[in-house]
């Protein structure tokens, strides 16, 4: 049997295609569990290897919780703050890196270093410069989401083929119609990568 | 009537500390008139592409000009409607929004741009292909909407480049006889590059053969056959053999100048 495509973005259908073995995962999941329920029959030591049912009923109660429900919307809230800034930031520094080998020449030094940093080390600076709050948090996210988006989206901009930037320049189509019909429909897969990396980032730098 | 007049280019690619200045086209002249269409013969590596490229726009020459009805090109514009080799459709447009963006940034009113589409969607025959994309278009379909997104702004030549490349040989006649069609209804002056010479034969009026030497042309080889090629005639294989000849001097230019650069080194 031929093993179905795995595409997120479907050119031909204009939207975005789940893929239809996502049971899969599931099945996996469950094994895992069921290896979780043994073992810690075997183990019997909630130090090590805290039982299966304590755990899941922990989990399902923690839903019900109004004080875990508050805490859980209040960080959704941030990543989706932080995300969202680095979204905007991230898409207009990847066009234009991936567009001009000029600025991209200016940026990279910097881009390059800054995103070396560990996300921790902003800690203390972001604190000073934030003050305590809201602000530090949504600037951590801010950090860690802002790379990978950027650098996919450098990437898939210049990833675009050149005749068709060059097909539309000979339409006569000016600069921000190249970017509104070509640049931003052409890099819309590697965007879509970047957002999918930025929020993972983000929320593995929520603190 | 003189269209496109190429005026002693030249163009130089730039080399850096390993790789010395590499001269693509040296001191290239030639005219070509109202309605003609111009094949660029010769051996890849030549420079044909290169020169194609700056008709276009895209590319500067290091020297000399190009000048369409009196007037230097200087970067792509619409008057000059370009097929590229792997046709550069935009994947995320339907046929008809394809051909459509032709036509997106001339003063033409709605009705006018829509008629027009209408009009290059039924001579490139593309009828019920309108909503389709790309992809989902065989090789010719493809080639067909390429020709009509360059058609629709009514350049004033077509510059083809290498539009059948990459097309096995049974398809290529085919393909062959649906772009003459299409380029003879249109009656516009065009320009194709391309390294098959029964193609050249069968398609132009005129056919430049560039040669390995910097482009220097080697033959300016006019082809006055009745349109509609029999491609078995005496007199189209006659003009196939004499063609593929010149292009064999065409390539033997550059063994000589690559000999006599041997021999310098020997020396």
């Amino acid at each position: 049997m031929e093993r179905p495509k795995n595409k997120i973005w479907d050119v031909k259908a204009r939207r975005l295609e789940l893929v239809n073995d996502t049971y899969l995962g599931y099945i996996v999941l469950m094994i895992l569990c069921a290896i979780w329920f043994f073992a810690s029959k075997n183990i019997k030591s909630e130090l090590i290897l805290p039982s299966f049912e304590k755990t899941a009923v922990e989990f399902l109660t923690g839903w019900t919780n109004k004080r875990v429900m508050t805490n859980f919307w209040i960080t959704l809230k941030r990543v989706l703050l932080g995300v969202g800034y680095a979204i905007v930031v991230g898409t207009i520094i990847g066009i234009g890196m991936g567009y001009s080998k000029k600025v991209y020449n200016a940026l990279s030094p910097i881009i390059n270093s800054i995103r070396q940093i560990p996300i921790m080390t902003w800690v203390p600076l972001s604190i000073i410069w934030f003050g305590l709050g809201e602000g530090p948090t949504i600037f951590l996210i801010f950090m860690s989401a802002v790379f990978p988006l950027t650098i996919n989206v450098i990437d898939g901009v210049a990833n675009i083929d050149q005749n068709l930037v060059y097909a539309s320049r000979s339409m006569g189509a000016s600069l921000s119609d190249i970017i509104r019909d070509i640049i931003l429909p052409g890099a819309f897969p590697s965007f879509l990568t970047g957002v999918r990396l930025a929020i993972g980032g983000g929320w593995q730098s929520v603190i | 009537m003189e269209c496109l007049k190429i005026d002693n280019i030249t163009k130089v690619y730039k080399g850096n500390k390993k790789e010395p200045d590499k001269i693509v086209l040296k001191d290239i002249s030639f005219s070509i008139n109202e309605g003609e269409f111009v094949c660029l013969l010769g051996p890849s590596g030549c420079g044909k592409t290169t020169l194609l490229t700056m008709m276009g726009g895209f590319l500067e020459p290091t020297s000399g000009k190009i000048l369409l009805d009196g007037n230097e090109i200087k970067g792509p514009g619409s008057e000059r409607g370009y097929v590229f080799q792997n046709y550069a459709l935009f994947p995320w447009m339907t046929v008809k929004e394809n051909i459509a963006y032709g036509l997106k940034f001339s003063t033409k009113t709605k009705e006018e741009k829509e008629e027009r589409v209408k009009y290059l969607i039924n001579m490139a025959r593309l009828n019920g292909n309108e909503k389709k994309f790309p992809i989902q278009l065989s090789g010719g379909m493809q080639q067909r909407v390429a020709v009509a997104r360059a058609l629709a702004g009514f350049p004033r030549v077509l510059l083809l480049d290498e539009p059948l490349g990459a097309i096995d040989f049974q398809m290529r006649e085919l393909l062959q006889n649906e772009l003459d069609q299409m380029v003879q209804e249109a009656h516009i002056t065009a320009v194709m590059v391309t390294h098959d010479v029964s193609e050249s034969v069968f398609m132009s009026d005129r056919v430049i053969v560039l040669g390995n030497n910097h482009g220097h042309i080697v033959s300016d080889y006019k082809i006055d056959l009745p349109r509609r090629r029999d491609r078995e005639s005496e007199e189209f294989k006659k003009c196939v053999t004499e063609l593929t000849s010149l292009v064999r001097i065409a390539f033997n230019e550059n063994i000589t100048a690559g000999e006599a650069c041997i021999m310098k080194r020997r020396k």
